[in-house]
């Protein structure tokens, strides 16, 4: 039933065409452009103001309030798309750039148009070899037929845009850590204050927005905010991409308005559970975000305020559904063992407290250790949660928080069954 | 000039200071690392978290500026309770090997977890393992296991030493620091990184397992390696001086030295000295008490002058001496013997004007300016050349010296041993013992000297400000300052609080002035 579907910014993703100029202008491609080039930049910023379009990286911070944080005179400024799409469970950007890159690029042009940046760039994923190829070969065609360089179209605006790449680092998806290794540094996060939109790349003013944000720029420009604002609810305005992963039938990216019922997204966009299987929790938003039962999954909306409600978060839209046959233990593990190596090691509480973590969960999940070891998990990623200079200790401490709360008995289980000898996986 | 409350107490900091320059101001406790006052911020340790009123969230002190009203604490719960955790955090991690670590009693961890910690360890798990006795350059070596990654030192060279040796390599709790293969850490400023260190990571070659430094004193002094005069602590004990670490004075030098300076306390200790009175010539040394010499030396120049006046007599002087002993040797010299006949002796006029755009400074002296206005003063402007033709025309009898404290810093000292010793006799004033002077085939007098430890005083450096420094310690007992020695050059007897003292009488130390290997 794929009526739940709404397809806006993914309308033409089955068309191969569509990843190539040609087939890109065919199906309306760079017409809006033109009719951004004539608008008065300050009316730009106003309508995705108005759309009420908030980042779809992971954060959900209005994109049009980040944009008027940039100081009213200074040049040069400079627009960088966050394509480093890293939160495990998420894969919309790559997908995004590999169908549509020019979609990106327009979304681009007309968002550095409405700041008044001379220079972009697309920073993408070290591993997303294919989407550099992609976007890069788009940039070409998009520099031939003068959607960039000097005087485009006529309107006197001149863009440059380039793409850049680190060693695929989590940690480079922090849009300062980002601009760190743009600028040929460790990708490390940078001290805020000063934030990016008044010292970013090189420190100038820089505005980070991710591909899924930029790419809706378009719409919102195409069809108005007020056609924008159709889509969603009223405080989480839009579509969204969503890649569900894990126990479905159909796992994928998934175009839906905000304010979907999560269980629409499992059991009618996504084919549902395999047959015999229960539904045990559901990630929302990534990795990071804290996990869902069954019962609040039931009942979750995906939009910014439900989530938020419910103590967990929209993210970057990645659902990550896990039915019974899981181990709660071995996944955190997992997931822990990943922030542990994504740890950039700048503050000590994330640096120490996700090592610590991560082989106290080794440990559990080993059987090699006992009940009070749960609570210390829940300890450390209290004492790590916003005490750091990014959210990547947060990151690590809320699955790890939810974890052991809402499944405890699965925690005190598996070592019950340890300390009797029973198996133990891991 | 904005206003806060810091735990209820009201401060007053100037514009664009941050909360935790305002903790300093107010002399209130506060647990920190990373930050250092003469380093850019960088905001890693997080342990200068601070309740804002008004903020939902704990912000660090170091990166927050200060407004107009704000009321900042931590002293509260939720601040004890994440600075503990803090500390926790920065030693999971970290060896317990205190009882053969070369900071404890000065390490920050120790300090502070005494301050702020004190909680029950938690962590079970086996520590990570890191590279230790890392050579990282000829003066520094590091342990990484007992680094906690402040990146004070990553800072350093990168701000003030502008050379970049350091660096952290790998990420999250894999993170060490290092140098890149080829570029050691090789500068004139590496042992500024030792001091920054808060912990026992990064420990100097020269100093490291010498001494626990709690049995060390700590005296106020001035760097005498150059005309800089970088403000100094010199720490001792009985056995004599183990190091000198810069302290703060922002006119001058910040919060640094170079490594030069920091050798300067290598001709200071007994090993190097001249210990008593030594009078003869080459191959036929006797030795006597120092007063003894100084006696007989000052009355052989009172004798010169009666039998052959003023000019057969000559002084040469080295910028080395504090501003006070230039005014007792110059009212001995210009008044008592009536003589004009004084010359500047200048390590390397030449380089008297180079700087490294740092701190060190070509002028290896630390008084030029004092002995300078002292000459000018005493209205006497002796040219080099006059005193070399006056030597060769056999016109000067009787030459004292008042010669290098530092003798490393005089490359031509061999080169004036032998003009000077033209003469007939030669009184040579001296802290160092020295094999060249041993050679002499004059008449000649070796008075030993203090070293600007065992003395208090003042220099006067580059810039014309005038610096005191108080006495440390006595290493040669018998050692005189100039002053000391022109009472008893003119006749008179010490009086009884001039008199040396010794703590103790010397005790030959066998480890200090050989720099240590790895």
């Amino acid at each position: 039933m794929a009526s739940l579907e709404t397809k806006l910014l993914a309308e033409h993703y089955d068309k191969p065409e569509f990843q190539k100029l040609d087939g890109y202008k065919k199906h309306g491609g760079y017409a809006v452009l033109p009719k951004a080039l004539k608008m008065e930049p300050k009316a730009i910023i106003d309508e995705v103001k108005a759309s009420g379009l908030r980042g779809r990286g992971g954060a959900g911070f209005p994109t049009g309030m980040k944009w008027s944080f940039l100081p009213a005179n200074g040049e040069p400024r400079y627009l960088l798309c966050n394509a480093d799409e890293g939160e495990p469970g998420t894969f919309k950007d790559r997908l995004m750039m590999e169908r549509a890159p020019h979609q990106l690029i327009e979304g681009m042009i007309i968002s550095a148009f409405a700041i008044g940046s001379k220079k972009s760039y697309i920073y993408i994923r070290g591993e997303y070899d294919y989407s550099k190829a992609v976007v890069k070969a788009a940039i070409d065609e998009a520099y031939k037929a003068g959607y960039l360089g000097k005087n485009i179209l006529g309107s006197g605006f001149d863009h440059d845009m380039d793409i850049y790449s680190g060693a695929g680092a989590y940690i480079c998806g922090e849009e300062t850590g980002m601009i760190s290794s743009l600028e040929g540094l460790k990708g490390q996060p940078k001290l805020k204050p000063p934030f990016p939109a008044v010292q970013g790349y090189l420190r100038k003013p820089t505005i980070v927005n991710n591909v899924e944000t930029l790419a809706a720029v378009k719409y919102i420009i195409r069809d108005g905010a007020a056609a924008y604002k159709k889509y969603g609810t009223e405080k989480s305005p839009g579509t969204k991409l969503f890649s569900v992963s894990g126990n479905v039938v159909k796992p994928g990216n998934y175009e839906v308005p905000l304010g979907i019922s999560l269980k629409d997204i499992i059991f009618t966009v996504c084919g549902g559970l395999k047959p015999g299987r229960k539904l045990k929790a559901v990630i929302p938003g990534g990795s990071s975000a804290p996990v869902l039962t069954a019962d609040e999954a039931m009942r979750a909306t995906m939009d910014y305020e439900c989530l938020a409600q419910m103590g967990s978060m929209l993210g970057s839209g990645a659902i990550v559904v896990i039915d019974d046959s899981n181990s709660m233990v071995d996944l955190l593990q997992v997931i822990m063992h990943f922030y542990h190596h994504e740890s950039c090691g700048q503050c000590t509480p994330c640096r120490e407290g996700t090592g610590w973590l991560s082989k106290i969960l080794h440990d559990i999940a080993s059987g090699h250790a006992e009940s009070k070891d749960i609570d210390l998990v829940k300890k450390i990623s209290e004492q790590m949660m916003g005490k750091t200079i990014c959210a990547l200790s947060d990151a690590a401490a809320m699955p790890a928080i939810s974890f052991v709360t809402k499944f405890r008995d699965e925690f005190e289980q598996h070592l019950a069954k340890a300390s009797t000898g029973s198996a133990v996986h891991a | 000039m904005p206003k806060l409350k810091i735990n209820g107490k009201e401060v007053e900091v100037p514009q664009g200071s941050t909360i935790i320059q305002a903790f300093k101001a107010a002399g209130t406790d506060i647990c920190h690392y990373c930050w250092h006052p003469g380093l850019s911020v960088a905001g890693v340790c997080r342990l200068c978290m601070v309740q804002i009123e008004g903020m939902p969230k704990l912000q660090i002190a170091c990166n927050t500026e200060v407004k107009e009203g704000m009321v900042v604490n931590n002293t509260s719960e939720v601040v004890q309770e994440t600075v503990r955790w803090g500390l926790d955090f920065h030693l999971i991690n970290h060896p317990l090997d205190c009882p053969i670590c070369d900071q404890a009693g000065e390490c920050g961890l120790q300090d502070q977890y005494m301050r702020f910690g004190k909680y029950d360890p938690e962590m079970a798990e086996p520590k990570v393992k890191k590279h230790k006795v890392i050579d990282l350059g000829p003066t520094v070596v590091l342990d990484s296991e007992r680094c906690i990654l402040c990146s004070r030192c990553v800072r350093f060279t990168d701000e003030v030493s502008k050379t970049n040796e350091l660096g952290i390599f790998n990420r999250g709790d894999h993170s060490e620091i290092g140098t890149t293969p080829g570029k050691p850490l090789d500068n004139n400023y590496t042992l500024n990184t030792v001091d920054i260190c808060p912990v026992g990571a990064l420990t100097s070659k020269d100093f490291r397992f010498r001494q626990r430094v709690w049995y060390l004193k700590e005296a106020e002094s001035i760097c005498p390696g150059c005309s800089t005069g970088c403000n100094v602590s010199v720490h001792y004990n009985e056995e004599g001086v183990w190091r000198v670490k810069p302290r703060e004075n922002k006119d001058v030098n910040g919060y640094w030295m170079c490594d030069v300076g920091r050798d300067t306390y290598k001709f200071v200790n007994v090993k190097t000295r001249l210990l008593g009175g030594k009078l003869g010539k080459r191959d036929s040394w006797q030795f006597v008490d120092a007063a003894d010499a100084a006696r007989s030396a000052g009355l052989k120049l009172r004798e010169t002058v009666e039998k052959h006046g003023p000019d057969s007599v000559a002084l040469v002087v080295t910028g080395q001496y504090t501003n006070e002993e230039y005014q007792d040797l110059f009212k001995f010299f210009v008044i008592q013997l009536k003589s004009k006949n004084i010359f500047h002796w200048q390590n390397n006029p030449e380089k008297f004007n180079d700087f490294d755009g740092i701190l060190y400074r070509g002028d290896h002296n630390p008084n030029t300016k004092g002995l300078e206005a002292a000459l000018g003063t005493a209205g006497v402007k002796g040219r080099w050349e006059d005193l070399q033709s006056q030597l060769g025309g056999r016109k000067i009898k009787t030459v004292l010296v008042a010669g290098p404290e530092n003798q490393v810093s005089f490359p031509d000292l061999q080169e004036k041993i032998k003009l000077l010793s033209q003469a007939e006799s030669l009184i040579w004033m001296t802290a160092g013992n020295s094999a060249l002077l041993d050679q002499v085939g004059c008449e000649t007098w070796q008075i030993p000297l203090k070293t600007y430890i065992e003395k208090s005083g003042s220099f006067t450096n580059f810039q014309g400000k005038v610096q005191s420094f108080k006495m440390g310690t006595t290493i040669v007992p018998q050692a005189f300052t100039i002053s000391e020695a022109m009472e008893l050059f003119s006749g008179r007897d010490l009086s009884w609080n001039t008199r040396p003292r010794g703590l103790g009488g010397p005790k030959v130390n066998y480890s200090v002035g050989q720099r240590g290997a790895l």
